[in-house]
């Protein structure tokens, strides 16, 4: 064919095929005016904060332009936005330091999630059966202000929410104290009221711990995942690189005590298996040694210490040896230690320890974010024992999912007579609710974290939204000031909206502060320089305070060793933490980094304990405890005692989108309800549980490491 | 002269934590396959955590390897591609050219390293997950094989970045997604040509070792053993 008869029948195929679209108008793509001014394939970046957990890490939104189909009055078509694309750490910030975990990484799928609610919604089913219909905005406010009026007790109204210290928060709890209710309750599954309790008894101050990893040169874990999950894990990760290799010819040694191996143990020198609920003793036993005139640790010798935990009184003698030679030492706790019965005992265990290396001459290498304790308090999570509401506000918390059936916060919440939820999901909890009144995500809406850890210097992080909303949804504090104004008798909210909340936290930090949330996303000052608050400077541990006289106190556990003969450990997930980001495909799909499992729930029994009980992997294993019973296929691993199982929290919701609804299996749900005897917060790792096996691998556990990747897969069958 | 771009990973201070995984997913349009897909082995990450038990308990020990392309400098894919979709570039990355790729799947049977990926369905991102997409780096739909490209879409921006100001790159200025987003800084990516870049002072270190040295694929990857004292 020659060139121009090509030309020529290309133009008219192409001419006749645009015309055949054009009589059909379902293959019409209407394109409508952008709202925006868009500079196609230019990217612009916008700083904003991280949402995922209470570290706050700062975040830098890569924005460009994108089609996004959407309606116009009644006519369906695309819409160029201005669309974030990608989440980096923000290089100054001085949490993260550039630097982002998996879930934060995830966090944009929040936004862009195919199964979020799109706009305000009514019940229209029976109470958890998660039917809902669409209602305005203007009608979901009414409605929340009118049953809010109809109340004939204000302290009947109910505000459970996630206890991340933040302004967003402060209005909240504003709006509460305000309308006459009570403060909000903090409901968090792996919350750390203990270590706070704890460290307001040892340094005065209410709060996590912010850890100086870099300058260590010998730390040693009492079962916190400071690595993975736990408290300030990005900033607390780059702290343990720095300690590893970033000193030239210095390396930090770094030891983890805990019945099962978490990914900190993971990368531990030693791993050292200490029985549940006695790793507190085995510091005590190490204070010992450093300390061997002090009275208060008198009865903690090696062999006493031994004894009680299964640590080997020689291992404890050489553990003390090496922290004496590797000085500055610095002991991190958290996690399953603080979970027992007998938690703030362990608390108050390693805060000794911790004392009695400060008082050796070095630097304490703990400290606390100043100002971060400048929030008011929350009601702890044990007030949802006791939940009796006529109105309950959902926030960004899921108890149903996260409380042991004992709590009975299910039959609880079936009770209260109407029920609001701010969720982006219909999760387990929001099922239950009458009204959904969705929130913006965080790149749609104002943002702001306060965090209690992770940096020596005050940080206070904001920033405004990043891109347009993409649906019909509101920033549940500007729902809330607004809900204040349409009351009978309104409530006068010191802000008008949550920005300007934002805004008047920051003008009281100083001048400047505000300037610096469009520049990076917040406010950061050295120790000293400018403080937020009256108790801001760290305290260490005092070397003169004497060390108090401390009593081991053994754990309780729930079912008798004769009949549920395994301590049972649920711990946080690393794509899922507490379950809270189960419904992001790509955190679904990331292999579990000791086991590469993806898109499962497992059981992990010691290889020794899995062959009395003829378990191999990925049999389907029944674990039984005295509430109740759930199935799960087997994972073996070396790195747990044979007396344990454990568990990843993280799937077996009931509901929470099409990526996590009714997968896999939730260990809270066998979970006594057990709590610390001091601070009454849940003892999640004081549950004992029998084991079976029940049928061959059913292919529920999926693995991607094992199998060539191009043959298929077969189950290995008995 | 030309940059030959490498990497360097600190084993003792990579904790496993996965952040480089889904870096990965968000900066190169990675798709999730699903469970179902996943159970039979189609799960796609360019690049992976390895772990592996040492000892039994109690003495067990866990060691994390993060494993992604080694832009082999005589890599076995190559030259099993019939259509040259599989190829050197100048800059030393083994590149895969999509258009060109017609997914005899001979390269992944050849590569030792099992960091190849076939697309053996079109990828789906249920609406709106679409809007995520990065228009810098191509979709790949069902048929090609995709892999780790050191995020070749960074490198080349950052290099019209530097023609267009007139300063010459310097080290660091380049990152990957993955290098970018590890915490613990036991990423290092740079020109191995420069002697003085930081990944050719790690490559060099006594502690560095090749994966699957034996088989002279000549990777770019350096592993630098963890350091341990116990």
């Amino acid at each position: 064919m020659e060139r121009r008869d090509f030309i020529k029948l290309t133009a008219i195929t192409g001419t006749s095929a645009a015309l055949t679209a054009c009589g059909n108008p379902e293959h019409q793509v209407i394109r409508f005016v952008p709202d925006e001014d868009i500079v196609p394939g230019i990217a612009e970046w916008k700083p904003s904060v991280c949402p995922v957990c209470s570290a706050g890490c700062g975040l830098t939104v890569r924005i460009m332009d994108a089609d996004f189909e959407t309606m116009r009055n009644g006519q369906a078509g695309v819409v160029a936005i201005k669309a974030a694309k990608k989440l980096e750490g923000q290089p100054t910030h001085p949490i993260n330091q550039g630097a982002l975990c998996a879930r934060g990484q995830a966090a944009i799928q929040l936004t862009y999630h195919p199964d979020r609610v799109t706009q305000p919604m009514k019940r229209s089913g029976t109470r958890g059966a998660a039917d809902f219909k669409p209602v305005s905005w203007d009608e979901a406010i009414a409605e929340l202000a009118g049953k809010l009026d109809g109340l004939s007790d204000r302290k009947a109204l109910a505000y459970i929410t996630r206890p991340r210290r933040s302004r967003r928060l402060e209005v909240a709890t504003e709006f509460l104290t305000r309308f006459g209710a009570p403060a909000p309750i903090g409901f968090e599954l792996f919350g750390n009221e203990v270590l706070r309790k704890a460290n307001a008894a040892s340094f005065g101050r209410e709060q996590l711990p912010t850890y100086d990893l870099s300058s260590a040169m010998f730390v040693v874990g009492f079962g916190a995942d400071f690595l993975g999950t736990w408290n300030s894990p990005v900033a607390q990760t780059i702290g343990y690189g720095q300690m590893r290799q970033g000193r030239a010819g210095m390396r930090g040694k770094f030891i983890q005590i805990e019945p099962r191996m978490s990914l900190t143990g993971a990368n531990a020198d030693e791993w050292i298996y200490a029985r549940a609920g006695t790793e507190g003793v085995v510091a005590l036993g190490i204070a010992h040694l450093l300390a061997p005139n002090n009275s208060g640790l008198a009865g903690f010798a090696p062999d006493a210490v031994e004894k009680v935990t299964g640590v080997a009184a020689r291992k404890i003698e050489r553990l003390a040896r090496e922290i004496d030679e590797m000085k500055p030492a610095l002991a991190i706790v958290g996690g399953p230690t603080l979970a027992y019965t007998n938690g703030s005992f362990h608390a108050r265990a390693v805060n000794t320890l911790n004392a009695v290396l400060a008082g050796s001459g070095h630097a304490s290498g703990i400290g606390f974010t100043p100002g971060a304790d400048a929030v008011r308090p929350l009601r702890p999570s044990a007030d949802l024992k006791n939940l009796s509401a006529q109105v309950l506000l959902l926030d960004d918390a899921n108890p149903i999912y996260g409380t042991p059936k004992g709590w009975g916060v299910r039959d609880a919440i079936a009770k209260v007579p109407y029920i609001a939820s701010f969720s982006s999901f219909i999760d387990d909890t929001s099922a239950h609710a009458d009204l959904i009144l969705p929130d913006h995500t965080f790149l749609e809406g104002w943002t702001d974290s306060l965090p209690e850890s992770g940096s020596m210097l005050a940080v206070a992080s904001a920033a405004g939204p990043v891109m347009k909303p993409l649906y019909q949804t509101r920033s549940t504090p500007d729902v809330l000031i607004e809900v204040a104004a349409k009351l009978k008798t309104p409530i006068a909210m010191p802000w008008k909206t949550y920005d300007e909340a934002i805004k008047a936290g920051f003008d009281k930090i100083g001048p400047t502060a505000w300037d610096d949330v469009a520049k990076q996303g917040g406010h950061w000052t050295a120790p000293g320089a400018e403080r937020r608050s009256a108790s801001d400077g760290a305290r260490p541990p005092s070397p003169q305070s004497p060390v108090p006289s401390l009593q081991f106190v053994p754990p309780q556990f729930d079912g008798d060793v004769a009949a549920y003969p395994y301590y049972f450990q649920p711990y946080p997930s690393q794509a899922f933490n507490d379950g809270s980001t189960a419904h992001l495909p790509w955190l679904q799909e990331m292999p579990d980094p000791m086991t590469s499992a993806m898109w499962s729930s497992w059981v992990e029994i010691n290889p020794q304990a899995a062959e009395k009980l003829g378990i191999k992997k990925g049999d389907v294993v029944e674990i039984t405890s005295s509430q109740g019973s759930l199935r799960a296929p087997a994972v073996l691993s070396p790195g747990i005692g044979p007396d344990m199982v454990a568990m990843p929290v993280g799937q077996g919701h009931e509901t929470f989108t099409r990526y996590a609804s009714k997968r896999g299996a939730n260990p809270v749900t066998i979970l006594a309800p057990l709590t610390d005897t001091e601070t009454g917060a849940l003892a999640w790792a004081a549950t004992r549980v029998k084991i079976a096996r029940v049928g061959d691998a059913d292919g529920s556990l999926i693995m991607f490491a094992g199998e060539l990747r191009e043959e298929p897969h077969h189950h290995h069958t008995r | 002269m030309a940059a030959r771009w490498g990497m360097a990973v600190d084993l003792d201070t990579c904790t496993g934590c996965g952040a480089c995984v889904t870096a990965c997913h968000a900066e190169n349009n990675i798709p999730t396959v699903g469970p179902e897909q996943a159970a039979v082995g189609r799960a796609m990450h360019w690049i992976r955590i390895e772990s592996y038990w040492d000892g039994e308990f109690p003495e067990a020990r866990m060691k994390f390897r993060p494993v992604m392309c080694q832009h082999c400098d005589a890599a076995p894919c190559e030259p099993v591609c019939p259509t040259y979709a599989s190829h050197h570039t100048e800059e030393g990355l083994n590149a895969q050219v999509y258009n060109r790729c017609i997914g005899t799947r001979y390269c992944a049977n050849a590569c030792p390293y099992n960091v190849r990926f076939f697309e053996f369905y079109n990828p789906e991102w249920p609406k709106p997950l679409q809007v995520q997409l990065n228009p810098d780096v191509s979709v790949r739909e069902v048929g090609v094989m995709e892999k780790c490209t050191f995020c070749v879409q960074r490198i080349t921006a950052a290099q019209i970045d530097a023609k267009a100001e007139k300063k010459p790159l310097k080290d660091g200025d380049i990152k990957p997604a993955c290098v970018q987003s590890c915490t613990a800084k036991a990423l290092v990516f740079g020109d191995l040509n420069d002697p003085e870049s930081e990944v050719s002072r790690l490559s060099r270190s006594p502690r560095g070792s090749k994966l699957l040295d034996d088989l002279g694929t000549l990777p770019k990857v350096t592993y630098l053993a963890k350091q341990s004292l116990a």
